[in-house]
């Protein structure tokens, strides 16, 4: 006799947030809502120069203000630190390169004392010349931002070029570039300018940080990555990753790459180095966590594409510039990673892309929503466009034509793709705009696709552990950012165990007690986590069934899970996890499952093909007011591979906030800057990003070419849904008008400008 | 010098000693520790820290503590009590999926709240209208305005 189990998946279901109430209710805790017995707080004296030697700081008069405990300088904390590079002091050591570096900072009893205090330091600046612009920065005249390049540290792909202001180049070279450009009908080339871009998250930066009598350092800090963040503290300082403790706070309010590496951390930690035990808080204003934290870096992307008549691109070469700012940051994994893209998802036989990572004297630029791809994409996805223009083949065609498709050879690495849904993608995004629908004047259509690689090779381990009553926690360093990392987790561990979501709640990271994984970034998290909690629900059920083997009397084999029991799979008496634990160990105990994840693929941190690729297509109708240069987006639709939607409504969420984001990158969002390096627009008034107002109807489209390694087939999609934003806009924008933009952002008055040109104005 | 102010916050009564140039945002903060209520810019312009004052959605970064005195705040945390259902706004921003980060979540079931209690029945470009001073980073707001529209559906059900 076999009875019928109700078993419905709860892969591909829109489960509600499981943080969703914590979040809607206000008791949801962020980094600022934590005070602590003794905490004293922090403030940054920062520089007011972009590039100048530090003469003298007299600190003197700070020290002596009531209430104030500790007074920092460079000196104090002589550390250097950095993912990639480790170029970066906790605070400005002799020099300094940016408009608001830290120089000083104080700990007071409250932030009113420290802001007093810190106004009290003095400091005396000889001023160097600076370089801002990415370009003038190579060139050989140009002042050195780092004269001590060849002495720093850094990971085996970073290959700094001292005595210049390169702070890592690549180069990738695949077939005979030469002859494919003579094979070509038509080659056309064209360069293309990227403005740099802020995060605006809407929590600002912050950290508090301990350091105990041991010496041993806590960090409680929203930072993506906690093991990661360790690891860069233990390098700068040279002190075993043991010595320090990074504790998640339950939430953080927004991220998008800028809240990752070492920001706040540093001051943070310098500071509580001499407050005897006392805990120290840093919460950046607006105005510094616009200014001081990170940005996207503005670029400058040549490329020259070479084609046949009947549109088959046979040959590419891109040179992609890519401005940093005054410290390596993320700056050259952004620049390589904005290189593995540097072609397009094309198949095409013969490339080279050459990737600049440039120092200057702007803020540090590094990871925001896309890595390096935003800038890239930008160019190739431009110049598509030109191509089938000047070939008189419809952007779509030339697309569909030359797109990677299942087996397809990766244009930049050689190694030979799967699971890859970009046609359909282009297909489904065109369709869902009615692509070849004839418009009236002013109206027009534009696409731009991409793929995206995700860092390789990179770890993850997690717990599933199973308590006594039966409940279940996934032990996990994965962070909240936002994007629904618990839910998914929830989901892939309710699932492979056979509980119910209800009974599962998921850690926030501590590294004291949470296991290693690499970051929660490069959308890797589903994937990598997802496998490593997969395989901990496995094994966690695994024992679970050996005991209750046991109570049955039957072989595990014959036994199953599901909804938080356990039944015969021929049918009989269910028993819950609960009395499943409890009957064999009647006075408890815990089970613990096991997993971790780590790709199956040779080399170091970032050396490697991708494990998997995203792949995204977008099509737009936009009407422009030739009258003002203002674009109206009518219709956005937004198609994206993700493997298998874990739960469509997240990946959803992903598409419309990538979409919107990206938007307002395309047509107003631009940090603006003075002749002398000091940003003239840190702050929501005169930054502006998308309200409520600037939403348009956007279509996102779920399309699942499933991963063989990924969870239930999931691959990712976070940071590739920004991506294909700006060339789609701009390539609507010619098709409604006929006016090329090459330079980011597509303001009105650029617009206007441009169209008053095309009709032979001035 | 501090003043001492007496303000009504969620129905309860408190008296607060201030320099008269902090903010309700510090009051409800830091002296309260009523932190539902979010602080992202300082300056009026994210909007994640919108209360109801005397039933009005502000900014309560941009109003001094001695502003309130006597006055009526009405916070996140007041909007429900644990163990009691949650506002017909809440469940639709759940159900509609209208959260990710939820650092301007608080701010925005505010302003969606005094919205619905003043217009019963917004169109869409009244939601947007409504939530234009309450940025969001995450969501690109499409299942934000969904949630308004669904809430405002559900209080009609409410009073039918």
């Amino acid at each position: 006799m076999t009875v019928q189990i109700s078993r419905e998946s709860l892969i591909g279901k829109s489960l509600t947030r499981v943080d969703a109430l914590e979040k809607v209710t206000g008791r949801a805790v962020y980094g600022d809502d934590i005070k602590m017995t003794g905490l004293l707080y922090g403030k940054i004296l920062r520089s007011p120069k972009a590039h100048a030697k530090i003469k003298r700081i007299d600190v003197s008069k700070a020290l002596a203000l009531e209430g104030v405990k500790a007074v920092v300088t460079g000196k104090d904390a002589p550390f250097r630190g950095g993912e990639a590079l480790r170029d970066q002091p906790f605070l400005a050591i002799d020099k300094v390169r940016f408009v608001g570096e830290p120089v000083a900072a104080v700990a007071a009893v409250d932030e009113r004392i420290a802001e007093e205090a810190i106004k009290l330091i003095e400091v005396e600046y000889e001023d160097l010349p600076a370089v801002f612009d990415v370009m003038d920065a190579l060139k050989p005249d140009a002042p050195i931002i780092h004269e001590e390049l060849h002495t720093y540290e850094h990971i085996p792909i970073v290959q700094p070029v001292p005595g210049t202001n390169i702070c890592a180049k690549f180069e990738f070279e695949r077939g005979d570039l030469e002859k494919g450009f003579a094979e070509a009908d038509v080659v056309i080339e064209d360069t293309f300018t990227f403005a740099p871009s802020h995060h605006g998250q809407i929590e600002p930066f912050m950290a508090i940080a301990q350091v105990d009598y041991n010496g041993r350092i806590t960090v409680w800090v929203p930072n993506d990555a906690p093991s990661r963040l360790r690891k860069d503290l233990s390098d700068a300082m040279k002190i075993p990753q043991d010595r320090i403790r990074v504790i998640s706070p339950p939430y953080m309010g927004g991220g998008f790459g800028g809240k990752g590496g070492l920001k706040v951390e540093m001051v943070c930690i310098a500071l509580a180095m001499k407050t005897e035990c006392r805990p120290v808080k840093i919460r950046l204003t607006r105005e510094e966590t616009f200014e001081a934290t990170l940005t996207r870096h503005g670029a400058v992307c040549w490329v020259k594409m070479g084609a046949k008549k009947d549109g088959r691109i046979v040959a590419c070469h891109s040179k992609l510039y890519y401005n940093t700012g005054a410290y390596a940051e993320k700056g050259p994994t952004v620049t390589l990673h904005g290189c593995e893209s540097g072609v397009g998802p094309y198949d095409i036989p013969n490339i080279k892309v050459e990737g600049y990572c440039v120092y200057t004297n702007r803020p540090v630029a590094g990871a925001l929503r896309g890595y390096g791809l935003p800038q890239s994409s930008w160019a190739h996805e431009s110049l598509v466009d030109m191509l089938a223009h000047k070939l008189g083949l419809d952007p779509l065609e030339i697309r569909l034509k030359n797109a990677l498709v299942e087996g397809s050879i990766n244009p930049i690495r050689g190694d030979e793709l799967f699971s890859v849904g970009l046609k359909e993608c282009l297909e489904k995004a065109a369709k869902a705009i009615d692509w070849y629908k004839k418009r009236p004047p002013n109206r027009g259509v534009g696409i731009a696709c991409e793929y995206k690689a995700t860092k390789t090779p990179s770890g993850s381990t997690a717990f599933v552990r199973i308590e006594q009553d039966g409940s279940v926690e996934v032990v996990t360093s994965s962070v909240e950012i936002g994007q629904g990392v618990r839910t998914i987790l929830t989901q892939i561990v309710a699932e492979e165990l056979g509980a119910s979501p209800n009974m599962i709640k998921v850690t926030v990271p501590d590294t004291d007690y949470t296991p290693f994984d690499a970051s929660t970034t490069a959308s890797r998290t589903t994937f990598h986590m997802g496998n490593a909690v997969r395989e901990a629900a496995r094994d966690a059920k695994k024992q679970l069934l050996e005991l209750a083997s046991k109570l049955y009397g039957i072989s595990p084999e014959r036994l199953d899970t599901w909804d938080g029991k356990v039944f015969p799979k021929e049918g009989g008496k269910e028993m819950s996890f609960r009395e499943v634990i409890t009957s064999h160990y009647r006075a408890g105990l815990s089970i613990l499952g096991r997993g971790s994840y780590y790709p199956n693929i040779p080399g170091t941190l970032f050396s490697a093909h991708s494990v998997f690729y995203m792949y995204a297509a977008h099509a737009v109708e936009i009407e422009v007011d030739p009258e003002t240069g203002v674009i109206t987006i009518l219709k956005y639709a937004a198609a994206h591979d993700v493997g298998r939607a874990i739960n469509p409504k997240a990946c959803e969420g992903q598409i419309e906030g990538g979409v919107l984001q990206g938007i307002g990158s395309t047509l107003y969002e631009e940090i603006l800057f003075d002749d002398k390096g000091v940003m003239l627009n840190p702050n929501f008034r005169d930054y502006k990003m998308p309200t409520s107002m600037d939403m348009p109807k956007v279509i996102p489209i779920i399309v699942e070419a499933p991963h063989k390694e990924g969870p239930f087939g999931a691959k990712g999609i976070g940071e590739i849904t920004l991506v294909p934003v700006s060339p789609a806009i701009a390539n609507a924008l010619f098709n409604a008008i006929g006016v090329r933009i090459k330079d980011l952002p597509l303001t009105a008055e650029k617009v206007y400008f441009a169209i008053k040109k095309q009709k032979g104005g001035n | 010098m501090k003043q001492r102010i007496k303000l009504f916050v969620n129905g309860e009564a408190y008296e607060v000693y201030t320099e008269p140039n902090r903010t309700l945002l510090d009051v409800l903060r830091e002296d309260l520790e009523l932190t539902g209520t979010k602080r992202g810019c300082d300056s009026g312009e994210c909007g994640a820290c919108t209360v109801l004052l005397n039933g009005k959605p502000v900014n309560s970064c941009l109003i001094l503590a001695p502003e309130v005195d006597g006055q009526s705040v009405v916070t996140i945390e007041g909007i429900s009590k644990p163990n009691l259902p949650l506002h017909p706004v809440q469940e639709a921003f759940i159900e509609k999926w209208a959260i990710q980060c939820g650092f301007c979540t608080p701010g925005m079931v505010i302003s969606a709240k005094a919205l619905l209690d003043r217009n019963p029945e917004p169109s869409e470009e009244e939601i947007k209208l409504a939530l234009a001073g309450n940025l969001c980073r995450c969501t690109g707001y499409v299942k934000i305005v969904e949630a308004v529209k669904a809430a405002a559906e559900k209080m009609k059900e409410g009073r039918s």
